[in-house]
């Protein structure tokens, strides 16, 4: 499972595991509604074990990150790993999300 | 194929390969892994092969996504040629016209409110890739992608 989502203190948590490529990213798009309706709060994505994003994958951190500046939620995103913090500087990412290395 | 798609590389040639694909995104998984044989044998950082990669999906995942019409069945063929200092791969597909170096560039400085969803595919081939050229030739769309690689 590339998604999996808990509820924790003041928010949501979602761990993504392993490599978020396109077909990844499309299956993932259904699983995120638990996300979306919670977008008022703070939603944490722990990226401790992503190995890859691609555009698809980054879209849907976008689609949570407008829906929570819309409901006045707020998207951290955990433990990227070089690569992912790469592709998140070539599409300017980096800016638009509170990003955290434990 | 004819000589119309062949690579403007043309000396010390040190590695020819050619994945085609069906326009399904399942299949994805099987171009990364063309990429990442490739990348191996050509003794590429984990870094480059990582790039390579995410340059090659948002290319093909465009053709996939776009070149054919709903339900319509068609191919994406990837031809990988490379010397010692430089990889090329060509993209070809017999859809339907499609420039994507036309697409107008992604604004990365815009906020999350005013950022458009879609657009960072193309973007990212023009930033990890040197070059990007595209043709029509012959009823396919011909996108050519070139990077040093040493």
């Amino acid at each position: 499972m590339i998604i999996e989502i808990k509820e924790q203190d003041g928010g949501m948590k979602a761990i993504l595991n392993g490599r978020l490529d396109t077909p990844a990213a499309v299956k993932a798009q259904q699983e995120i509604g638990p996300l979306l309706e919670n977008a008022d709060k703070e939603i944490v994505f722990d990226c401790t074990n992503l190995e890859y994003i691609s555009s698809s994958g980054l879209r849907l951190f976008l689609t949570i990150r407008k829906e929570a500046s819309v409901k006045g939620g707020k998207v951290i995103i955990e433990n990227i790993n070089d690569e992912i913090r790469k592709v998140f500087m070539m599409t300017g990412f980096f800016n638009l999300f509170e990003i955290r290395n434990a | 194929m004819n000589e119309k798609t062949d690579s403007e590389l043309k000396e010390g040639i040190i590695l020819k390969r050619q994945l085609t694909l069906p326009n399904d995104i399942k299949t994805i998984p099987q171009l990364s892994e063309f990429i990442e044989g490739i990348g191996e044998e050509l003794d590429m950082d984990m870094s480059l092969i990582m790039s390579l990669n995410l340059a090659l999906e948002e290319a093909v995942v465009n053709v996939m996504e776009y070149a054919y019409a709903p339900g319509t069945q068609g191919n994406v063929c990837i031809k990988t040629t490379a010397n010692e200092t430089q990889i090329e791969f060509i993209i070809i597909d017999s859809g339907i016209p499609f420039d994507p170096t036309k697409k107008e560039e992604v604004d990365i400085t815009m906020s999350a409110e005013e950022r458009p969803i879609g657009g960072l595919g193309i973007h990212l081939v023009r930033e990890i890739m040197d070059t990007v050229n595209y043709e029509y030739k012959d009823n396919k769309n011909i996108l050519t992608l070139s990077k040093k690689i040493k």
